[in-house]
């Protein structure tokens, strides 16, 4: 595997501090893109949707009225804006809600990755030897398996449960943090300033807090701005397969999945759910590369590619 | 190099091995026993009990597995309860059908996102840029399977353009040679044969190469964008030749080693997109085989199907580390 | 309603009118007709697959013993021309054999040889999953070259159900010549009207009619090819496209593209599989027969067909429906459990179970619009009183639970239930399968009674007091037989079968 990701050379400190508002407009400036911008405005919807949809939906989304199925948008003027699906349940509704368990399942997802492939790979390029060995051999094996297949297999296996589909999803995204972490802490345990560190007594665990864990914060979080994306648009693929979350929770993956039942005759069941997963996957990418411009611009593909 | 081939082809056999072991534990971990599900919703307990004795399902995991391994290094990944066939011979019918799938898609990808990629990557900010961006952005943000089904409501639905689902119209075609229906038809000179392939493969390929386009398209353009300040491009920009032949003979040139890397990095993702995507459009492909092995609990075509995409995934990570390292000596001492 | 429906019997006397009609015509192109079809055979194995489409399939290519006719009620031999039980030990039948039945390509004559082979390889070959169709038999001698003896274990009743169009004739020699693996695969000739053109596993069927069959007939389709498309949405699409000729199984809200299409008709046949909600009594709380019946009680079984089935459901107010062997209109009035909330909430209560948390499993994309159901009935169990909540494990881990009788409460299809006897072994009597597990010494005697009983009108009556028993203890609410729609293109003319199979005889291109 390419391991392209190089040691963040260390930025100069900024120093002074008279001119707050020039050096502020000058960190903002790089910011300041369509790119960030657009991506941003879509997940804050995100965030928004996700957060409020208790008070934002007009309908309990599990409601159901057999007398009013398969009813077609209504937009302004009629009593359910984006229509209703095949047991009358609210359209509108169920996406808010959806929003929420794919930011949910997104930044879980995202986190746990991060904090497992971090601290294995911290660990992993500290260390050496054959604790490295080990880990490496599991990254190794892990990461042989085409992407989505191994989440594919553990939830066909393991069924429905908000918790296996996080852990299947997981199973391969801890990866590429460990990767990046790994290179960095084998290069950072040389450097002059762990070796000083070590000698005035720090334990392993201070200088991997210290020292090598705050470098590898910008390259994690490009990493995880992908990894979200990619995570939403897998929990969708697997909810499509049937493979996803237990039936009373409405996700935008599983409201597609329904919805492609009806896709011929009442259009709207599975366009509105496919539309946010669009969106919100191409807001969190936008949002993702502009930070990669951002912090490095070799930071390249480090975070693509997990299904 | 030959040393260093050697390692790192000894260095995958361990790797292969334990993957076959995780899916092995995996598989025989999991509830639903293939018994209960294969045998008719009239079988007896004692009918399914037989059934299990005959597929030795009966015997502890370690002998199953032991005797899995030995079979599997002689080239026998064992019999289909389903289907009674030789695994191997039931993937090597479903496998071209995948690759000729894959391929199409990765030539669609290629063939509009490395030009899109190079316009973009010669005038940066300009309209050409924009379009190229957003087909960057639509590509790796667009969710093959939804995308799958709105190009089977819009052009197979609505527009009546191309067929739905399958993989070509019986009676059509000839005998196989290859496995490859449009590479047979082209062999037989069946032109009306070789249209119907395509018509039924391309929007399946359209829908599996998207991500792969937008992802080609970027790194295609952002290459570009870097050669085209490097030195040697100003030489050859100084020695008058025109913008033309600069960009196409030099920066793309230049381009290639990144375009070629990702290419074989998202064939990973490619090959399990394709699982998704034959279920979608009713391609007969392994991805569809995994699919009906995953849901009639088909032990030995499970492991067949995951450990033949995995072997292959390994293969093609091999390869591009090799080539890699063809290019560039140094990375021989990277690991 | 009344089941129109025509398999041979009605097949072979429209075929000769037909063929008077088609000498007329000049033209002989071949007629081809494609079937979008949802499920497959996996094997070319003819005793390899237990679905009801590769029985259909592989009795017209090898041909079986006989059929059910929907028609006339009653069987119909095939390759059997008539059959008779022994007066004194009702353990015995004799089966006699059609004379000068020639084979596909060599022109080789059936034997009883070859019938006493197919017993013995659909017991014995470790490929086959139709083991349970010949367990009652004891043994199967061949008397002389036309005449076979079927031995049972038990007076069987309904043994015809497990034997009619359920056992292929394959060829002996062919077998003992070859071996399974190659017979089945370079020889698969049999006595039926189409020979086996090609199989692709998975993705279709090709057969092609043997036209100096005496089954076949000049308006039969010459080429009849079952493609496999699981997806009801590429049925329709493919037969709008004029892809395929008839399209299985069209869910009631795809009804309408076809209705306002020009290329095709909707044509519907009740089909005979029973849809029901089991409850297990092995498993608390629904050991409980009040909580048992407060769940029927509350399922709104008219508005589901109504709004999710649109219409195209039968109810079955006894546990089975017109059309099927012994159901009785008058006995099944008895039987019927009515939509009542009230009343469920009232036994919810007595049973001093409100607020109980229960799970319904049910399958996705198994059955007509099931998981819609299902989803629908959770509001419904809520109203009662029940904190009722959806579980839609993956099939296979369903089923298998299911099997094992692991899963207390779920909706579930028995299909090809004609003669309801096996089925209802299988689910209702003591140790018949642990699936629900339900135990009643009344209904144990009545079903045993009733498979003892030769006389049809008194098993009929036997049946129905069985049914009452069952009904009065519900381990189950019996829901609805669904209307399978079928799509069928305008110059094809056919009518679908409550099985599910699809005949070549009873297919006529115009």
């Amino acid at each position: 595997m390419t391991n392209s990701v190089l040691p963040q050379s260390a930025r100069e400190p900024v120093t002074g501090g008279t001119e707050h508002m020039r050096d502020f407009r000058k960190a903002l400036g790089p910011w300041l893109k369509p790119k960030i911008i657009v991506g941003g405005t879509f997940v804050l919807l995100l965030c928004f949707m996700g957060v409020f949809s208790p008070l934002i939906s007009p309908y309990d989304p599990n409601a159901q009225n057999l007398l009013n199925t398969l009813q077609p948008p209504g937009w302004w003027a009629g009593e359910n804006f984006l229509g209703t699906d095949h047991v009358g349940r609210d359209i509108l509704s169920r996406i808010f809600f959806g929003a929420r368990i794919s930011l949910i399942i997104a930044i879980t997802v995202v986190l746990i990755s991060g904090v497992v492939g971090v601290a294995l790979g911290a660990i992993s390029g500290y260390f050496a030897g054959h604790i490295d060995f080990g880990i490496q051999k599991l990254v190794e094996v892990v990461w042989a398996f085409p992407p989505l297949l191994l989440a594919i297999a553990i939830v066909a296996f393991f069924g429905q449960s908000l918790i296996i589909l996080i852990v299947a999803l997981v199973v391969q995204r801890w990866i590429p943090y460990c990767r990046v972490a790994r290179g960095q802490a084998l290069s950072l345990r040389t450097r002059d300033f762990v070796d000083a560190a070590r000698s005035l007594g720090a334990s392993n665990g201070r200088i991997i807090g210290v020292h090598i864990l705050p470098n590898l914060l910008q390259a994690a979080l490009v990493i995880g701005t992908f990894a979200m994306a990619s995570a939403i648009i897998s929990e969708a693929s697997l909810s499509f397969l049937g493979l996803g979350v237990p039936p009373e929770i409405p996700t935008w993956g599983s409201m597609l999945a329904d919805g492609r039942t009806y896709i011929s005759t009442s259009w709207w069941l599975a366009l509105f759910p496919g539309l946010c997963i669009f969106f919100t996957v191409l807001g969190i990418n936008m949002l993702g590369d502009g930070m990669r411009d951002i912090f490095d611009p070799r930071l390249k593909r480090s975070g693509t590619g997990t299904g | 190099m030959l040393n260093y081939i050697t390692r790192r082809v000894i260095g995958t056999i361990p790797v292969i091995i334990l993957i076959s072991l995780l899916v092995f534990m995996l598989v025989q971990a999991a509830p639903g026993d293939p018994a209960d599900l294969l045998l008719s919703d009239e079988a007896t307990p004692e009918d399914i009990a037989s059934a299990r004795e005959r597929w030795g399902l009966n015997q502890p995991v370690y002998v199953q597995y032991w005797k899995f391994l030995v079979a599997a290094l002689q080239g026998d990944l064992g019999t289909s309860f389903r289907y009674a066939d030789p695994v191997l011979l039931m993937i090597g019918d479903r496998l071209p059908a995948t690759v000729e799938l894959a391929v199409v898609a990765i030539l669609i990808a290629v063939f509009i996102g490395v030009p899109l990629g190079v316009w973009a990557g010669a005038r940066p900010n300009s309209w050409v840029d924009n379009v190229g961006s957003f087909f960057g952005f639509f590509g790796i943000s667009m969710p093959s399977f939804w995308f799958g089904i709105m190009l089977i409501l819009i052009v197979s639905g609505f527009l009546n353009l191309l067929p739905s689902a399958g993989r070509n119209t019986y009676g059509i075609a000839d005998d196989p040679i290859t496995g490859f229906y449009i590479l047979d038809s082209l062999l037989h000179w069946n032109w009306k044969a070789v249209w119907d392939g395509i018509s039924y493969i391309i929007l399946p390929a359209i829908a599996l190469g998207t991500n792969m386009l937008g992802i080609l398209m970027r790194v295609t353009r952002s290459s570009v964008l870097e050669v085209m300040h490097d030195d040697f491009v100003r030489t050859a920009r100084a020695k008058g030749l025109s913008e033309h032949k600069v960009l196409w003979r030099h920066a793309v040139r230049n381009a290639l080693i990144p375009i070629i890397t990702v290419v074989g990095l998202e064939l990973g993702t490619l090959l399990s997109g394709s699982i998704i995507v034959e279920t979608v459009f009713s391609w007969p492909g392994s991805g569809s085989l995994l699919i009906e092995a995953l849901n009639s609990r088909d032990y030995p075509l499970i492991t067949g199907t995951v450990l033949t995409y995995t072997f292959i995934f390994v293969i093609i990570n091999l390869t591009i580390d090799i080539l890699y390292a063809a290019i560039d000596p140094r990375i021989r001492f990277d690991k | 309603m009344k089941l129109g429906t025509r398999i041979m019997g009605a097949g072979f006397a429209t075929a000769a009118l037909m063929t008077a009609a088609a000498m007329v015509s000049p033209v002989d192109a071949k007629t081809r007709v494609a079937v979008g079809a949802t499920e497959t055979i996996s094997s070319h194995n003819p005793h390899g697959d237990s679905i009801s489409m590769g029985y259909g399939i592989w009795c017209q290519v090898y041909g079986c013993l006989g059929f059910f006719d929907f028609k006339t009620g009653s069987y119909k031999g095939m390759l059997a021309e008539r059959w008779e039980i022994d007066k004194k030990d009702p353990n015995v039948w004799t089966f006699y054999l059609r004379k000068g039945l020639k084979r596909h390509n060599d022109g080789k004559e059936l034997t009883s040889a070859d019938v006493v082979h197919s017993f013995w390889r659909m017991k014995n070959d470790p490929q086959s999953r139709q083991t349970q169709n010949v367990k009652h038999v004891a043994k199967t001698e061949a008397l002389d070259k036309y005449t076979v003896r079927v031995t049972t274990k038990k007076p069987t009743a309904p043994l015809l159900e497990f034997l009619f169009d359920r056992v292929m004739i394959t060829s002996k020699d062919l077998y003992d010549k070859h071996g399974s693996k190659i017979a089945d695969r370079k020889h698969p000739w049999g006595w039926g009207p189409y020979k086996l053109k090609k199989i692709e596993i998975g993705q279709r069927i090709v057969l092609e009619k043997d036209p100096g069959n005496r089954w076949a007939s000049k308006s039969m389709p010459d080429e009849l090819m079952f493609r496999v498309m699981r997806e009801a949405e590429q049925r329709v699409t493919a037969l709008l496209n004029k892809e395929i000729q008839i399209a299985q199984f069209i869910p009631p809200h795809l009804a309408s593209r076809i209705a306002k299409s020009k290329n095709a008709n909707l044509v519907p046949t009740s089909s005979v599989e029973l849809m029901f909600l089991a409850m297990s009594p092995k498993h608390k709380p629904w050991d409980n027969a009040t909580l048992r019946k407060a769940v029927c009680h509350a399922i709104n079984r008219d508005a589901i067909i109504k709004a999710i089935l649109k219409g195209q459901a039968n109810r079955l107010d006894a546990p089975i429906g017109q059309g099927q062997y012994g159901y009785d209109p008058e006995a099944a009035k008895k039987m019927k459990v009515e939509y009542d909330v009230a009343k469920g909430k009232a036994l919810l209560k007595k049973a001093g179970m409100v607020g109980l948390k229960v799970e319904l499993h049910t399958p996705v994309g198994r059955y007509v619009n099931d998981k819609q159901v299902t989803e629908s009935m959770i509001p419904m169990l809520k109203a009662i009183g029940l904190d009722a909540r959806l579980k839609t494990p993956e099939w296979a881990t369903l089923w298998a639970n299911v099997q094992k009788g692991k899963v207390p409460f779920f909706y579930m299809g028995r299909g090809g239930v004609v003669d309801p006897s096996p089925a209802f072994a299988q689910y209702f009597e003591t140790n018949g399968s642990p699936r629900i597990g339900f135990s009643n010494a009344n209904v144990d005697r009545l079903l045993q009674k009733e498979r003892a009983t030769f006389d049809p009108e008194a098993r009929k009556k036997v049946l129905n007091q069985a049914f009452a028993e069952i009904v009065k203890h519900q381990p189950a609410c019996f829901m609805w037989r669904h209307k399978l729609l079928y799509g069928i293109a305008k110059n094809v003319s056919y009518k679908p079968t409550p099985t599910g199979r699809i005949w070549g005889y009873a297919i006529s291109v115009k």
